[in-house]
């Protein structure tokens, strides 16, 4: 990432993010902290291709990520990205597996060869007996768990993970960071955690902090 | 497909109730459009028959007086019909002529058996009559009057069934005499009907009986290979021609014979069903756009319900055209579906309809057909997905940022 710039335009333009330089390496767990207003969601925003940015330049896997059309975009988030988000996002009227799925169906990939994948997802971290349940049946620490399985299951280039442990509890936090360090160390997951919480951020390899708008 | 089936069925089981209560204003707009056009198609079908059945492509022709001027004779002159009218419009006007005919009303007005009598008049009449003066006759017993009867001016009669059971109430009439004004008539036939009760006797003998005069009251042209409402108005003009040159009147007198063309009435008649048919058509779409209206609204609803899942869907790449699809989709998926239910219902009570009054004489068969039924079918799936497009552009504006958002 080298030189972005992000503003908001509006009656008072805000500049939230003023001049971002930051390379990560295929293969680290880095986490990013910083108060809130500092540009860390923008970042995150940006990384996630959910939004776009004015200036500079956005490498992702070599590709440069600017100025996306919205279906050109869709189609990078589905393949490069996988998110993890705070509130865990699973649709709550379809059972773990299909929500694991969803991803290989907007890629067009047949319903057999979907479950399948997602079946062997959710065996590699331990859910394959919640597999039928829908999320309302889960605990939070599942919830999470199937919804990494459903970041995973497009073998993307990064995982983005917002305030992943944000909703749970700390010993559910604790298991979550650990299948995080173990997905990283075992099968070198390039993972990204957006965290205000110094705990967190500690049990990543690099910690880069993030206030008004500039790395420290 | 069979994914998108899935995936539509998912979130209208999320909330069925909703569902249910919106489908039915589609389901009651349907299944109304099926009714009143199975109603529609019952009059239609009912006034077809009575314009279409053998007899119906007729035009009566009366003895009028002249309104114009011509070939020096002064307007208001008596134009009588003749015998030799009815040969001539047969013979000069074959290729859209079947038949020509007159009939003679007899005054007598009682017929008598032995001790019993009925109060009742003949008709004199051509052997075509039986076929074209309609009402569904059928022969009972014994035959109609023939041509033979008509050459020779034979004294014979043909009644309905109702006046043999008056006349000859132990007994059967066939092959028996009646006595009317002095003179027997044998029975050479017994007819049932649905509505005439008319006592036949051959024109020819009538005509005797009148005094020979050759004065017709009327004569009525039964025509062939017309189908449209031109065609009829054609020959009407025709046979004006015609009997303009016999009897030197002028072709444009309107008055000077006068000319009912019931073919080209039941015509225009038909062409006004078929404005019937719109107009059904108008309606029941007009009740359908009011269940359209709910089904586009509580796709409003749902899109705006979902704003954060549409959000996360399109966070882990859901295209845009994916998110327009499937909207549109479940909109179209539930008014098919309570469509269906409308059309069951709405056929069901036209078969209904059609076992309580589907022999009536205003009713006639009145269901819709199959052709209708996938008309009907396209109507839903446009309706759907016109009811489906708004909230669905609606939905694609959704930013995939929203699935950060906390619910």
């Amino acid at each position: 990432m080298k030189d972005v710039n992000k503003t908001y335009p509006g009656a008072v333009p805000l500049h939230v993010l003023k001049g971002i330089n930051l390379e990560i390496a295929k293969g680290e767990l880095v986490s990013i902290m910083g108060a809130s207003g500092s540009g860390k969601s923008t970042l995150l925003n940006i990384l996630g291709i959910l939004d776009n940015y004015d200036t500079g330049e956005y490498r992702l896997d070599g590709t440069l990520i600017k100025n996306l059309s919205e279906n050109k975009a869709a189609e990078y988030r589905n393949k490069m990205i996988g998110f993890v988000f705070q509130s865990f996002n699973l649709i709550n009227y379809k059972n773990a597996i299909e929500n694991v799925s969803l991803p290989l169906f907007y890629q067009g990939v047949g319903r057999r060869k979907r479950n399948l994948l997602a079946m062997e997802q959710l065996e590699k971290l331990g859910l394959a007996d919640r597999a039928h349940h829908l999320p309302g049946e889960l605990s939070g620490g599942q919830k999470q768990r199937v919804a990494i399985a459903r970041a995973l299951i497009t073998n993307p280039s990064i995982i983005l993970a917002d305030e992943p442990t944000g909703a749970l509890d700390s010993k559910t936090s604790h298991e979550v960071m650990e299948l995080f360090k173990e997905l990283n160390r075992q099968d070198g997951i390039t993972t990204i955690i957006v965290t205000h919480d110094p705990g967190v951020g500690n049990q990543t390899d690099r910690l880069i902090r993030i206030s008004d708008g500039v790395i420290l | 497909m069979f994914d998108l089936f899935h995936e539509i069925l998912q979130t209208l089981q999320h909330n069925k109730l909703r569902t249910t209560l919106t489908g039915f204003a589609v389901a009651w707009g349907i299944f109304m459009l099926i009714v009143l056009l199975g109603m529609g198609n019952g009059v239609t079908n009912s006034f077809r028959e009575e314009v279409t059945k053998p007899g119906s492509q007729k035009i009566s022709i009366w003895g009028g007086r002249t309104s114009k001027p011509y070939h020096g004779y002064r307007e208001g002159r008596d134009i009588p019909l003749k015998s030799g009218d009815i040969s001539q419009i047969e013979t000069e006007h074959n290729d859209f002529v079947s038949d020509a005919n007159s009939t003679i009303y007899g005054s007598n007005p009682t017929i008598s058996a032995g001790t019993r009598s009925i109060t009742a008049s003949y008709i004199g009449v051509y052997p075509s009559e039986f076929n074209s003066s309609g009402g569904n006759k059928t022969m009972s017993k014994g035959r109609f009057i023939n041509d033979r009867d008509m050459s020779t001016q034979a004294k014979v009669i043909v009644i309905p069934e109702r006046d043999e059971q008056r006349l000859f109430p132990d007994d059967d009439g066939l092959g028996k005499y009646v006595n009317i004004s002095g003179l027997s008539f044998k029975v050479i036939g017994v007819y049932t009907a649905r509505w005439s009760r008319n006592i036949y006797i051959p024109f020819t003998t009538a005509k005797m009986l009148a005094g020979n005069n050759d004065r017709l009251g009327s004569v009525s042209v039964l025509l062939k290979n017309v189908s449209t409402e031109e065609d009829g108005n054609k020959a009407e003009k025709e046979l004006r021609k015609t009997l303009a040159a016999r009897h030197d009147f002028n072709p444009d007198d309107e008055s000077a014979v006068w000319i009912w063309n019931q073919f080209s009435q039941g015509m225009k008649g038909l062409a006004g069903m078929n404005i019937l048919n719109t107009s059904i058509w108008i309606l029941g779409l007009l009740t359908l756009l009011s269940g359209v209206v709910g089904i586009s609204n509580i796709m409003f609803v749902s899109v705006k319900e979902r704003t954060h899942e549409i959000g996360i869907r399109r966070a882990i790449g859901a295209k845009p055209h994916s998110i327009l699809i499937q909207v549109i989709a479940e909109s179209v998926a539930i008014t098919t579906l309570f469509g269906y239910i409308g059309i069951v219902l709405g056929t069901a009570v036209t078969q209904i309809l059609d076992m309580a009054f589907g022999d009536t004489d205003f009713i006639n068969n009145p269901t819709v057909s199959l052709s209708v039924a996938i008309q009907v079918t396209i109507v839903l799936i446009i309706a759907g997905a016109f009811a489906g497009l708004f909230p669905a552009l609606n939905a694609i504006k959704v930013k995939p940022v929203e699935a950060l958002r906390d619910e």
